[in-house]
């Protein structure tokens, strides 16, 4: 392995700023008065790091430590408010599975929808949808609008378009527990067969300690928008839900 | 003193660079999505039509029941609808009000896409700007299958097609050209402010009746106000196509026209590349 080797992800210095006006019509005018007032708030600040390819690292934090806003950066959705990101490769982001189609057409025409904004050909197109029919399961809903569908299938076809693809880089969100157990245990195999790709670089974002652990080898620490920790998961655990030997009420 | 001349100047270099930067990504998003912009203004046509049993059939239906329905309040209850250069009042009417059709559609739905299509705004990567130009090409079907339609109805009426025919794709241009870039414009403004869409929606029944769609822009006593008026898109677009079916003039045969056009088209380009330079970051965010 040469030592220069270009990173997955590389954030320099990035801030993401959010401009809270005191209401819709004060944003409107802002865009075209820099003296409307506002307060800014800041989700992520100044996050320097850089992920090398094939690394896993688990991404913890509380609730709006900026974890959300920092995966949407990474997936290209969001955009930074000052500073720099670089991202190498294909990005397959398994977040909200539930959204991200078009309610008016069926299961079978948002996977030829998703085919074609890729950029697909008509081949790879069938190709996705024989495999997103037969891993999503959910029989002739397939051919229904999906403003019918419940949250549950939704996400069985979110995942299986998601996970269809072969990304370079994968950005798994915890609230993929979604579904029934059989499902979620067929999702934790799919996941674990596309990081088994060598030179996969996975982002994980959890709370929970035994599934950073069992995929993870490296971790990062979000607080309020801060970098906080970065190292070994081990550590960062440690760090992220304190010293080991204090026990935990199970929940 | 020279260097207080060159900072404004390096100011608007810089300002020149930073809106070619932009104008440029938008032409590099269009070439690099050229397939995925006409798929997805099929895609868009048929999520417009989708999930009503008559289906394609309303983009027929809707025209028609408001043509009748001026036609039949203009000729009939305001005994208004005379010849106009020798054509029915109601072929008139026709040539003028086809293209309005587009250009209602654009005014209203066009101006809210990123709304309507907030999954590719918020959840997958897809370039912003062509999603204005996909909208309004599914937009140009339709008028596209509107403007045979009324072809055939002039034929039917004893009245061929002629050599001004061939200006129809010009003006067809012009308007298409206009509205994308409108759509562009409005859809980030109503994307940031409700109350933007809402203005828009609720002046779209002027715009119609100040057009000149239901009266003759041509018959305007006041030359002054006649000159202004034509600084309206809508009255330039409508006219135009009263030109290749009714009046028989050539574009070039009012520069005035033209030129107010023209004014108005350059304006739009800036308005849209100024507020896609500033708001293209910000989309994600508030939808």
């Amino acid at each position: 392995m040469s030592a220069k080797q270009i990173p997955a992800i590389e954030f320099r210095h990035v801030y993401k700023r959010y401009r809270l006006y005191r209401s819709d019509k004060h944003r409107f005018l802002g865009i075209f008065s820099k003296r409307i007032a506002f307060k800014e708030v800041f989700a992520n600040r100044d996050l320097t790091f850089k992920v090398e390819r094939g690394e896993s690292v688990a991404i913890m934090g509380k609730n709006g430590a900026g974890k959300s806003t920092m995966l949407k950066m990474i997936t290209g959705v969001a955009f930074p408010s000052s500073g720099k990101i670089d991202v190498n490769g294909r990005v397959s982001a398994l977040l909200e599975l539930t959204a991200g189609f078009d309610p008016e057409f069926t299961g079978r025409e948002n996977v030829h929808l998703r085919g074609q904004l890729w950029g697909l050909d008509k081949a790879e197109i069938a190709v996705l949808e024989r495999q997103v029919v037969e891993f999503a399961d959910i029989g002739v809903y397939m051919d229904q609008p999906m403003r019918t569908y419940s949250s549950g299938m939704k996400a069985r076809v979110g995942f299986a378009i998601a996970s269809s693809i072969n990304p370079d880089i994968l950005v798994v969100d915890e609230a993929l527990s979604v579904g029934d157990k059989a499902f979620r245990q067929k999702c934790d195999r799919r996941i674990k067969e596309i990081m088994a790709e060598e030179k996969v670089t996975v982002i994980f974002v959890t709370h929970s300690s035994g599934s950073a652990e069992a995929i993870c080898n490296r971790g990062i620490v979000l607080e309020k928008g801060k970098l906080a920790f970065d190292g070994p998961i081990r550590a960062a655990i440690e760090f992220y839900e304190g010293p080991p030997d204090t026990p935990v009420v199970a929940g | 003193m020279a260097q207080a001349r060159q900072a404004p100047l390096d100011l608007l270099l810089a300002r020149v660079q930073r809106y070619g930067a932009t104008f440029a990504d938008i032409v590099r998003e269009h070439a690099g999505y050229k397939t995925q912009i006409l798929q997805l203004a099929v895609v868009d046509l048929l999520k417009t039509y989708r999930g009503s049993a008559l289906g394609w059939l309303w983009a027929v239906i809707k025209p028609s029941v408001t043509i009748s329905v001026y036609w039949f309040a203009f000729s009939v209850g305001l005994r208004a609808g005379k010849d106009v250069n020798g054509f029915p009042f109601f072929l008139w009417l026709l040539a003028g009000i086809v293209p309005w059709f587009y250009m209602q559609e654009m005014l209203t739905q066009g101006s809210t896409n990123f709304k309507r299509y907030n999954y590719l705004v918020t959840k997958i990567r897809f370039p912003l700007s062509t999603i204005s130009t996909f909208v309004s090409l599914s937009k140009l079907y339709v008028h596209a299958a509107l403007l045979m339609i009324v072809t055939v109805i002039f034929i039917m009426f004893g009245r061929p097609v002629d050599v001004y025919f061939l200006q129809l794709p010009l003006y067809t241009a012009l308007m298409f050209l206009f509205f994308t870039m409108w759509s562009l414009f409005a859809s980030l403004l109503s994307a940031m402010s409700k109350d933007f869409s809402n203005v828009v929606t609720s002046f779209v029944m002027a715009i119609f009746w100040i057009s000149g769609i239901m009266w003759d822009v041509n018959r305007v006593n006041n030359p002054l106000l006649a000159k202004i008026l034509l600084f309206n898109p809508v009255t330039f677009i409508a006219n135009g196509y009263r030109n290749v079916f009714i009046y028989k003039r050539w574009f070039f045969q009012d520069p005035f026209a033209l030129f107010a056009f023209a004014v108005v088209l350059v304006v739009m380009f800036g308005l849209s590349l100024y507020t896609f330079n500033r708001l293209r970051r910000d989309i994600a965010d508030v939808l």
